[in-house]
């Protein structure tokens, strides 16, 4: 299972870090909805990988329980995390509608890349 | 000086189901196909719904109920949001990147999906110090609850909380005034002279689905509720109570359309956000005239005859105002992206869907017709 988890969490950075290394706006917000899905999940497994251990106490008797810190940590950074993509999809599409192009980088003036999507 | 290295392992690997063997496949594939076609940026989206599924399902297995309701609820938020902004965006990328270019950045991606891989390999086949014991034996006695998760986030890291509730008001509250500025600029002269109209349903409000939400907003706000309600003792809390609750409402719109749906809300999102972030902060200062620190919380339990015995704790009050903040920044993110959809000439509807069987055909419109 740890193997699993580790490869995981590996394949989502991979994936996140190349597609924010992207040009255009949109790879970059989905690369950066993949980096914290992995940064959530690394962040969970920093408290180790447990089965059927959820941290409700029980009432009776002397139950173990996995480490509910990290969980914790992640639930927020869980939502946080939304509500970063929501400001980065709202300053893409204003950047959009104010240039007409979603290229991340700036071009000089003069430079005219807004043909391309103007036609979409 | 010594040099220590990893130590050597003390955890033996948890044992593997072939279940969980299928759901990492389904996460692995769909994390390369998000890669490979990424320039469809539609199917970019689909795929990222089927990872944040095997993510909250993973939740589930590995013990954090928590954590598998609040990814599964901001996983429909954030498809919603992206797919409403998708709307405006173009809906491919372009080929740019020269092949040298990929490879430097595929080279780049690989080493640090390697390197993290390594990493958290390392430490999860290791034990390490922790101070949750702590939290897991004081969180009935000191706090009240048995939900050790929710009684974290809402008294031994109450501050945390507090905090990062006032970041997602302030998030929600900035979308909103970038909408409200880009709509005054040229980018709004440039909405109301694109043409958005060719890829517009026909059926933009059928009436199955404005049916089915109608029927099915009463049982999810009952399980938003009831979520709220059960979060010191049992999974769930504020956080996804206040999601639970924007998902039902967002059906609404989805079903019925923005205008419609807007012109029967009572509460402004922006007041909501305000009065989430007052009523955690009244709580928290409460205990001060307990004389105890700010978000120190008091519980008690209450016997009334029929019912049976039940907690009364501020903790709630504060999971309240955690509720309120969710919600509010949740809608006015989403009202912010509709907005520009309207502004950018879409039609609004009086009746709530296209087709309403109610209507009686008159003898003049038959006349008409």
């Amino acid at each position: 299972m740890e193997l699993l988890v580790a490869t995981a969490i590996g394949a989502l950075t991979a994936g996140g870090v190349y597609l924010i290394l992207r040009l255009r706006a949109f790879p970059v917000i989905i690369g950066l909805a993949l980096l914290s899905y992995a940064v959530n999940v690394f962040i969970f497994s920093s408290g180790r990988l447990a089965i059927n251990l959820p941290p409700i106490l029980a009432k009776y008797g002397d139950a173990s329980y996995t480490d509910p810190l990290p969980q914790a940590l992640v639930l927020t950074a869980i939502v946080i995390s939304f509500g970063m993509t929501a400001v980065l999809v709202m300053v893409a599409l204003g950047s959009y509608l104010e240039t007409g192009t979603d290229e991340v980088d700036i071009h000089p003036a003069g430079h005219d890349a807004s043909n391309e999507d103007a036609a979409q | 000086m010594e040099r220590r290295g990893v130590g050597a392992q003390t955890r033996e690997m948890t044992p593997l189901p072939p279940l969980a063997g299928v759901a990492w496949l389904m996460l692995m594939v769909a994390t390369g196909a998000v890669v490979v076609m990424h320039r469809n940026r539609f199917r970019a989206l689909v795929l990222i719904g089927i990872i944040g599924l095997m993510i909250s399902s993973g939740f589930v297995y590995l013990s954090a109920p928590d954590l598998a309701l609040t990814q599964i609820s901001v996983e429909t938020v954030t498809i919603m949001l992206l797919l409403l902004a998708l709307h405006y965006l173009p809906k491919t990328t372009p080929r740019e990147s020269s092949a040298g270019l990929r490879l430097r950045d595929g080279a780049i991606a690989l080493a640090s999906g390697v390197g993290v891989a390594a990493l958290s390999y390392a430490f999860m086949l290791r034990d390490g110090s922790t101070i949750s014991d702590y939290h897991l034996a004081n969180s009935y006695k000191g706090g009240g609850g048995t939900n050790v998760v929710n009684v974290i986030l809402v008294d031994f890291r109450g501050y945390d909380t507090y905090g990062e509730i006032i970041v997602l008001g302030i998030a929600g509250l900035i979308i909103y005034a970038l909408m409200e500025t880009l709509l005054k600029g040229p980018a709004g002269q440039r909405l109301r002279n694109t043409d958005y109209s060719r890829d517009r349903s026909r059926d933009r409000h059928p009436l199955m689905m404005v049916v089915a939400t109608r029927v099915m907003m009463p049982i999810a706000v009952m399980v938003g509720v009831y979520i709220f309600l059960r979060g010191h003792n049992q999974p769930g809390g504020g956080f996804v109570a206040g999601l639970v609750i924007s998902i039902a409402l967002l059906m609404q719109y989805m079903a019925s359309g923005f205008a419609w749906t807007q012109a029967r809300k009572k509460i402004e999102y922006h007041a909501m956000i305000g009065w989430g972030v007052v009523i955690a902060g009244l709580t928290g200062a409460g205990a001060w005239l307990a004389g105890v620190p700010f978000l120190t919380s008091a519980f008690g339990y209450v016997h009334i005859p029929p019912i049976e015995e039940f907690e009364l704790a501020t903790a709630a009050i504060f999971d309240l105002g955690v509720f309120l903040t969710v919600l509010g920044a949740v809608m006015l993110m989403l009202y912010s992206l509709s907005r520009i959809a309207r502004y950018s000439g879409e039609s609004v509807n009086v009746d709530p869907m296209d087709y309403d069987p109610a209507d009686r055909v008159t003898d003049t419109e038959k006349g008409g017709a």
